[in-house]
């Protein structure tokens, strides 16, 4: 653990170095630039809450990503069941929209697990009778995953005149109740951190997650253990898969208010840099998470106040993952799965 | 030829080398003897310029190399042969040969390497083909052509790391006549092995590393298995644990008519049958490849039987889940310690739990009981006497040795109806090898069935009541121990009997 947290640290420090000196090349003053930077991630409580709602869905798809590599299953179909997801919790919010409050914000959250980790268990399907290997499957299945969506929208789902693919406005029972009254936070981060804790549990203290350990360790070993390699699959699939689809819903239900094409657009993608720079592991998944949802969020501000362009932040992204995944390389031999 | 002086190197808190001084004649066959963890391989290691060492020099030929790689290395005349062989299967003989090596041409030269390995081939009886795919070889012939690798890039020095390991008992007559003709040219070898016996047969001197320096260096005339024996381990074996007269009980697994595939489709196992009874170890002996390993595999469930049955005390298991073979009473020690039998990357207790974890004392509730486990490691740690940190330890850091002993450990601890022991002994020192033997008679002393593949006939001898010889895929003798000799069992591994 203390690996992890130096060998972030280490990373993070190394990226926003080299950046700095990016932004010195193009003849700005890069303090300047990464004060404007932490002014837009931190600069008052609505910078704080933007950037948490941002973290809330980074963190429960990287749980999954992370789970699911530690059990050797490359599941990089985090775009396609957040997609799933948001749809699903939309459909239910705008089909049901006379239920209770609480219920339906509820049954939408739900529905947007089912739809996401449905959407996994078919790419593990896939995977298990056909044959194909589950890089190719998921990777292809985020395509049609964003195609669905943007079909309900241009279809059922989709506002009248809107010119716009989108839903209706979610009914305000559906939304995600905010955590302090008089910002945009939302419990979303709530859950998500809830969910690290009850990952970390499962990960490490039941027998589910030690066959998990076993499956990514060796297959080998896994066999001669005595576990079932295709219901271990499924299984981590389908909460990969949950996870993400949650991920979704709380966006919509959350940010949104409503089903958006394209919403879901690099959200999987982060989620497994994510999920390597936390080292794999659910707490170290925690600030790795943050780290993404501040360093965005602050990205604009900096453009604004300095004129340093806001790709720059995916520049730190992308050094932070080399150095880190550089080191987990190096002090490799002997770890700990 | 060779001199290295005070070679010294740690890895962290072990000192692997501790001042080490060896020196290699020209035209000398030299043994290099040592328990696993002696030292022995990262002496090699240091010389062949794949680790640097602390401090010491090392001299080859009259000149220094210092800070070398194994190009430099190869360049200077040292040629290594790993037990692991390097070699790209998918590739030819010629094009194994001519990887990595600058006489082969910017435009390889294809006709004209084929035409030296020929001739080489020709010169030492290699009885090579250069065009012969290398995948497609024996183990034997494989390590012909890291031989001749060596040879054509104009080692003057071959290090040979546990060369017959892997070889049956004809290829490795067929190597040292090979060897002695190097010697004959002047050349040196260092022979790495555990195998006492090959080291008086071969070599003329002998070094024998204990705890990373070195224990003694002596000629081998005069010197004998005991002496070798006593310097390795520092201590004299105990004499071998009395076999308690048993009387076979029941029948506790019955293996009829079993059919087999390896893993590429082929069928290995011909149909094999037998039983073992309890209070019994029933050995089977023969070389590497005979079918012996898709049979292990067959009985621990780690392998489709295509045809036959198995049951353990009654239990029809032919078709059963891994777990399913373990409640009938299978304790199953599988060839594989580093990938099958153990995930390395994981605590002792945890290996422990490695096939059970959904049972107690592993679990309660929903979940794992890591209290109860760590405790349960410290408890098997003391009674299998692991050399290890604690529960916490990661296998990884173990020797070979001890991790067997993790694995005894876990199987034993479950008071099992029968043994199945794949090789338990393989790659293991002298003292670890007693240790599994001794544990295994103790097992038979209790009343249970063993069933102890091996391919060293005399271990073999040591352990079982009856023995069986698995050839060509099919059990091809089965005698009584007291009426087996060396010759007969011998023969029939070559299947000449």
């Amino acid at each position: 653990m203390t690996a992890t947290i130096t060998r972030g640290l280490t990373g993070v420090g190394a990226a926003l170095a080299i950046a700095a000196l990016l932004v010195l090349s193009s003849g700005k003053n890069p303090l300047v630039a990464y004060e404007a930077l932490a002014q837009g991630a931190f600069g008052s409580p609505d910078r704080i809450a933007v950037a948490l709602n941002k973290v809330a869905p980074y963190l429960l798809t990287a749980l999954g990503v992370a789970l699911c590599f530690r059990a050797r299953v490359i599941n990089i179909g985090g775009e396609g069941q957040i997609a799933l997801g948001g749809l699903g919790a939309a459909w239910v919010a705008l089909t049901i929209p006379a239920a209770p409050p609480v219920v339906l914000v509820v049954l939408s959250a739900l529905a947007g697990a089912v739809a996401g980790a449905m959407w996994a268990g078919l790419a593990a399907l896939i995977r298990l009778t056909r044959g194909v290997h589950e890089v190719l499957v998921t990777l292809l299945l985020n395509f049609v995953g964003v195609l669905l969506v943007a079909e309900a929208l241009h279809g059922d789902l989709g506002e009248p005149g809107a010119g716009f693919p989108q839903s209706p406005l979610l009914e305000r029972g559906a939304w995600l109740p905010k955590l302090v009254k008089g910002t945009d936070l939302h419990v979303g981060i709530v859950i998500a951190i809830v969910a690290v804790f009850v990952v970390h549990r499962v990960l490490w203290h039941t027998p589910f997650g030690f066959r998990l350990r076993v499956r990514g360790a060796s297959e080998k070993a896994a066999a001669y253990a005595g576990i079932d390699m295709h219901r271990s699959f499924m299984g981590v699939m389908l909460i990969s898969g949950a996870l993400a689809g949650l991920a979704g819903a709380i966006d919509v239900l959350g940010v949104h208010y409503r089903l958006i094409e394209g919403f879901s657009s690099g959200f999987g993608f982060t989620a497994v840099s994510i999920a390597l720079i936390g080292g794999l592991s659910p707490l170290g998944v925690l600030p790795a998470a943050l780290f993404f949802g501040f360093l965005e969020t602050g990205a604009l501000a900096m453009q604004r106040a300095v004129g340093v362009p806001s790709p720059l932040v995916s520049v730190i992204q992308g050094l932070t993952m080399v150095f880190v995944l550089a080191a987990i390389a190096l002090g490799g031999a002997r770890r700990r799965v | 030829m060779l001199e290295m002086r005070g070679i010294e190197k740690s890895f962290g808190a072990v000192r692997a080398n501790r001042g080490i001084d060896v020196s290699i004649p020209a035209g000398r066959i030299v043994g290099l003897l040592g328990e696993n963890g002696s030292g022995k391989t990262t002496l090699m290691n240091v010389l062949f310029g794949m680790v640097r060492a602390d401090a010491g020099t090392i001299t080859f030929d009259g000149r220094p190399l210092v800070h070398h790689t194994p190009h430099d290395a190869i360049a200077a005349g040292i040629g290594m042969i790993h037990q692991h062989f390097m070699l790209v299967p998918a590739m030819t003989v010629a094009e194994n040969v001519m990887l990595g090596w600058e006489d082969a041409g910017a435009w390889l030269r294809h006709d004209a390497v084929a035409q030296r390995i020929a001739e080489t081939s020709t010169a030492y009886g290699l009885d090579l083909d250069p065009h012969a795919v290398v995948g497609a070889l024996s183990l034997g012939a494989q390590q012909r052509v890291e031989i001749v690798k060596a040879l054509l890039r104009g080692a003057r020095l071959l290090v040979l790391d546990e060369p017959t390991s892997n070889l049956s008992p004809p290829e490795v007559a067929r190597l040292l006549p090979v060897l002695r003709k190097l010697r004959a040219e002047g050349r040196s070898v260092v022979f790495i092995s555990h195998k006492l016996q090959e080291v008086l047969d071969l070599c003329d001197e002998v070094i024998v590393l204990r705890d990373g320096a070195v224990a003694g260096a002596c000629p081998v005339a005069g010197a004998t298995r005991e002496t070798l024996a006593t310097m390795m381990v520092g201590r004299e074996l105990p004499p071998p644990l009395a076999r308690v007269e048993t009387t076979p009980g029941r029948e506790v697994l019955i293996v009829s008519d079993l059919r087999a595939l390896d893993d590429a489709g082929v069928e290995r196992l011909h149909g094999v049958s037998f039983s073992v009874r309890a209070g019994e170890v029933f050995a089977l002996a023969g070389v590497d490849g005979n079918g012996q390993a898709e049979l292990a595999d067959v009985i621990g469930g780690l392998r489709e039987a295509m045809h036959g049955s198995i049951s353990i005390d009654g239990d029809d298991v032919t078709h059963a889940t891994v777990t399913r073979r373990l409640r009938a009473g299978l304790a199953h020690v599988p060839a594989d310690r580093a990938t099958t039998g153990l995930v390395s990357a994981m605590t002792i207790a945890e290996n422990l739990a490695l096939r059970e974890s959904d049972a107690p004392p592993f679990r309660r509730g929903p979940w794992l009981d890591l209290a109860a486990t760590r405790a349960l490691a410290d408890e098997r740690i003391a009674a299998y006497g692991v050399r290890a940190e604690g529960g916490d330890a990661l296998v990884a850091t173990l020797s070979g040795g001890n991790q067997q002993k993790v694995i005894l450990a876990r199987e034993l601890g479950r008071r099992p109806a029968l043994l199945l022991a794949a090789q338990p002994t393989r790659g293991l020192d002298p003292g670890a090898t007693r240790f599994v033997i001794d544990q295994v008679l103790a097992l038979r002393a209790e009343g249970a069935a063993v069933l102890y593949i091996s391919t060293e006939l005399e271990e073999v001898m040591a352990v079982a009541d009856r023995i069986g010889v698995m050839f060509g895929g099919r059990l091809v003798g089965v005698v009584s121990r007291d009426d087996a000799d060396l010759t007969t069992l011998g023969l029939m591994m070559a299947g000449a009997a």
